[in-house]
């Protein structure tokens, strides 16, 4: 079926061509989960070898990663070209990168699978409990994701390390056949397979045809650390110098011939439809304008320059239909959470015997709606050429895109070209799959229907106002806890309800040791679109579990940093990020002389583990967050400066929801349009973050979001120290 | 017809003269490295300098920049020859996805141009451009490393 065929058609045509042999059980094993194992099929187009689906060697000796996951400044490409270059024992002059298409044969099963169990599965101590994270298999085939916190830990560290290691096999064995020698007797070093008795060598481009003719290896050996060159190391970002001389192309910046541009102004109430436009003939007469028209959740105006675009639909007089959003507010979802989590509940997770008596410990928290606010707005570019839809876009799932605009288009995926660009910001928002049914691909959507109706060039671009008003929104969420202490001061139950839908039950339980734990939740939608933003449900949870054991610690009179590693196993992975925090930060219980106090919280999220220490104060402008200190145990740093800066990003992130973040719901739309009222934390305030990452033999972990979930509950943490007041709800501004 | 000089180029642009400068270079120019993000003057992405001074382009009037030097991100440096600033951001590694940073050199660029020897504080009175990726640790460690060399 059309697997091979595929691969077979990408060698030949889309990835640039090459000879392709020999792929299968390496790397492909990943999208076809093992249904195919052996395929191998013989194209010669080029004097390059595309020796399985994720590297080519060519005749010159450069080695190309083909990296399936898009760029948002996570440093992707850089990490997978670590690991294989490591792997495969090349240098780093070789090692090039190139972005793989956005075709079927690059999905992502793994990765995938990686998303769902993050989001679906109970924490490994719970045992027993069903894991559910497959069941969305089907759609697997769709996705070429980049979310999870998952392009060097599945598709690096899973994929790419055994298809590299597997290759430098087959090029050993491959010299092997050519000088008649024991293959034993021979080295691999920079990319050249050595035999030091004759003194002769092969490049691996010279030998890359052959290889890849060979059987794949079953037992190729991945090196040992101590032999890594590569991983490990902090290595400058191949994607970076474009970014400073600003040649980088993002999905705004595209430019075809003949373009004209689209701007669009939302109906103002989630889910409802403009039925009609009041004065299009008006519109259409000024300078530039050649359209306007209704499109799904607004009108759109097309104009020959985007600031024209833009200055004339503000001016769109529409009807819009009536909804049962019409006069929604947030109290409305507040209250509607409320009676929901007094009824019944999905059960997340029961360990222990229940205890008798009063869970006397109470607290109920609540976290906003929030937008991601990527810097660069969504943005679309689209066109019909020759018979085939382009569109130019960053996506953090070009596949996924690209299926979605066929759709739109009604026509076949064939038949659609997806030029895949940098991303200015992702955080969750450019996917292209949600759980709710919501459509995050809004503005894609849109952007095929205006440029099929106007039957030019359209780029659509949403203005700040759309963007935040547009969103598929962090979800708001309530949570109630109630805790009782044991004799000894520790926690002797815990028990948790909150709000959403299809939970991920490793963000909702606590981490520690306490004899009877009772998470539930209501399984119920919400009213206004939602989707994954950065960390997922951790962003919330881990503020209610965090603030939580802290509001025990304190109800026992304990350091809370203390408390939590009496609750811990010693030899844990949490207990080594806590103690390293510690001694980071000089951990100190207690206000200073000048009211600074610090807060701690510790998250386990995308299988790494966080602990963070805010110091922080009460000024006269409000909280102030003067550092803060993270320990980080991710198993494998593949490029240490790498996750220093998404821990670093991640933690102002954090930040400004912590501080600022909302969008409240008014008359059925946020009321929140640009950064005066949807406030990101600016350089002055920003807190200097210092970032360790200690030695572990944890399996490799996620590295892009896990900075997030802790920072809220260690600044409310520190706060409440400053001034015994504790904050149960977000922001805190 | 809107005269402008931009990177030393004369451009001569049939635009109405309220249209935001940022809108002239982006798309009646083709200089995209200026970036837009918020079109209020809140966010610096479209940071450019006009004879010398940083400026927010999206809140600028085309017309207001006639007679005066405009120069953007792309006059600054060059893979070849690139600017200080730019050599301390590949050094320190700053972009993260990179979208803010034409606009975040340019304001340093001005910075540095004004005070070669900022101080933290300085730094903090000056930088109000806004990042989401929180890159501002290194901003701050880059923007010392270049004024070390710039002496
Ligand atoms: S786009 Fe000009 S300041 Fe934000
Ligand atoms: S690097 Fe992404 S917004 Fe600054």
């Amino acid at each position: 079926m059309g697997i091979t065929r595929r691969i077979f058609m990408i060698g030949g045509a889309t990835v640039g061509g090459g000879l392709l042999l020999g792929i299968g059980g390496v790397g492909a094993h990943l999208m076809t989960h093992n249904r195919i194992n052996t395929q191998r099929d013989g194209h010669t187009d080029n004097n390059s070898t595309l020796v399985n689906l994720w590297l080519r060697i060519t005749p010159d000796n450069n080695i190309i990663v083909i990296n399936p996951h898009t760029d948002m400044g996570q440093g992707t490409a850089t990490g997978l070209m670590q690991i294989v270059a490591d792997e495969i024992d090349a240098d780093w002059s070789q090692m090039k990168s190139q972005a793989a298409p956005a075709d079927v044969a690059y999905s992502n099963g793994k990765v995938f699978e990686g998303f769902m169990r993050e989001m679906v599965t109970p924490p490994e101590w719970a045992g027993n409990l069903v894991e559910n994270g497959f069941y969305r298999m089907g759609d697997l085939m769709k996705m070429q994701m980049t979310g999870g916190s998952s392009a060097v830990r599945f598709t690096g560290w899973d994929a790419m390390r055994k298809a590299a290691a597997a290759t430098r096999q087959m090029l050993l064995a491959a010299a092997a056949e050519k000088l008649d020698v024991d293959i034993a007797s021979l080295k691999t070093q920079s990319g050249t397979v050595v035999h030091e008795n004759s003194g002769q060598s092969y490049t691996y481009g010279e030998l890359a045809a052959d290889a890849a003719n060979r059987d794949l290896p079953k037992d190729a050996a991945f090196k040992a650390a101590d032999q890594w060159r590569f991983v490990g190391n902090s290595i400058d970002r191949e994607d970076v110098p474009a970014k400073v001389l600003a040649t980088a192309e993002y999905g705004i910046d595209a430019e075809v011939p003949d373009m004209q541009y689209a701007a669009i102004a939302t109906s103002g109430v989630f889910g409802a439809q403009i039925s009609s436009i009041d004065n299009a003939d008006e519109i259409k007469t000024a300078r530039g304008v050649s359209d306007v028209l209704i499109v799904p959740d607004g009108v759109a105006v097309v104009a020959d320059n985007p600031w024209r675009a833009e200055q004339a639909v503000r001016k769109v007089v529409f009807q819009r239909e009536s909804h049962a959003n019409d006069t929604l507010h947030t109290e409305d979802v507040v209250q509607n959470q409320r009676d929901a989590l007094a009824g019944e509940l999905s059960e997340g997770l029961s360990t222990g015997e229940a205890v008798e008596g009063a869970a006397d410990i109470k607290a109920e928290y609540l976290v906003p709606y929030l937008a991601h606010a990527t810097m660069e707005p969504m943005n679309a570019t689209v066109w019909m050429q020759d018979g085939k839809l382009n569109v130019i876009a960053g996506v953090q799932n070009p596949l996924g895109a690209r299926q979605r605009a066929a759709k739109e288009a009604g026509m076949k995926i064939d038949d659609v070209i997806f030029h895949s660009r940098q991303m200015g910001g992702g955080f969750g928002r450019r996917v292209a799959f949600s759980t709710t049914g919501d459509e995050p691909l809004s503005w894609l959507v849109q952007a095929v229907r205006i440029a099929l109706h106007s039957n030019k060039a359209v780029k659509t671009t949403w203005s700040r106002e759309t963007d935040t008003r547009s969103d598929v929104y962090r979800p708001l969420v309530l949570g109630q806890y109630e805790g009782a202490l044991a004799d000894d001061g520790k926690p002797l139950l815990w028990r948790s309800r909150s709000y959403g839908k299809e939970m991920n039950i490793k963000a909702i339980a606590p981490p520690y040791a306490i004899p009877n734990i009772k998470v539930s939740y209501a399984d119920q939608p919400h009213p206004i679109p939602t989707g994954f933003w950065r960390s997922v449900e951790h962003s919330q949870h881990g503020f209610f579990v965090e603030s939580f054991i802290d509001e025990l610690a304190m109800a026992a009179n304990a350091d809370p940093l203390q408390y939590r590693l009496s609750l811990l196993a010693k030899d844990s992975a949490a207990a080594s990020v806590l103690n390293k925090v510690a001694e980071m930060s000089g951990w100190r219980y207690g206000a200073d002389a000048d009211g600074r106090a610090m807060g701690v919280a510790l998250v386990h999220s995308f299988g790494s583990t966080v602990a963070q220490v805010v110091e922080a104060s009460m000024t006269s402008n409000g909280v102030s967050a003067h550092r803060v200190w993270c320990a980080v145990d991710c198993g494998t740093a593949v490029n240490p400066q790498a996750v220093e800066a998404q821990v670093q990003g991640a933690v102002h992130y954090a930040l400004s929801a912590a501080l600022y973040g909302k969008c409240d719901l008014k008359d059925g739309g946020i009321v929140q349009s640009n950064f005066h009222d949807y406030r990101l934390v600016g350089l002055a305030e920003s807190p200097a973050v210092e970032v360790a990452i200690v030695k572990s033999d944890s399996p490799i972990g996620g590295v892009g979001e896990i900075g997030v979930p802790p920072l809220a509950p260690a600044l409310s943490n520190a706060l409440a120290v400053t001034d015994g007041v504790r904050r149960r709800s977000l922001p805190l501004v | 017809m809107i005269q402008l000089n931009v990177n030393g180029v004369e451009h001569s642009l049939d635009i109405e003269p309220e249209m935001p400068l940022l809108w002239a270079l982006r798309e009646e120019i083709s200089l995209r490295g200026t970036k837009f993000g918020c079109g209020l003057g809140l966010c610096g992405a479209c940071t450019v300098h006009i004879d010398g001074t940083p400026v927010r382009s999206c809140s600028y009037p085309a017309s207001a920049a006639v007679g005066k030097q405009i120069s953007t991100i792309e006059s600054i440096g060059s893979e070849e020859t690139p600017h200080a600033i730019q050599r301390a951001w590949i050094k320190h590694q700053v972009p993260q996805c990179g979208y803010c940073q034409s606009g975040m050199q340019m304001a340093a660029v001005a910075l540095l141009n004004d005070n070669p020897n900022p101080t933290d504080e300085d730094i903090d009175a000056v930088m109000t451009n806004l990042c989401r990726c929180g890159t501002y640790d290194r901003i701050r460690a880059a923007i010392k490393t270049a004024a070390k060399e710039m002496v």
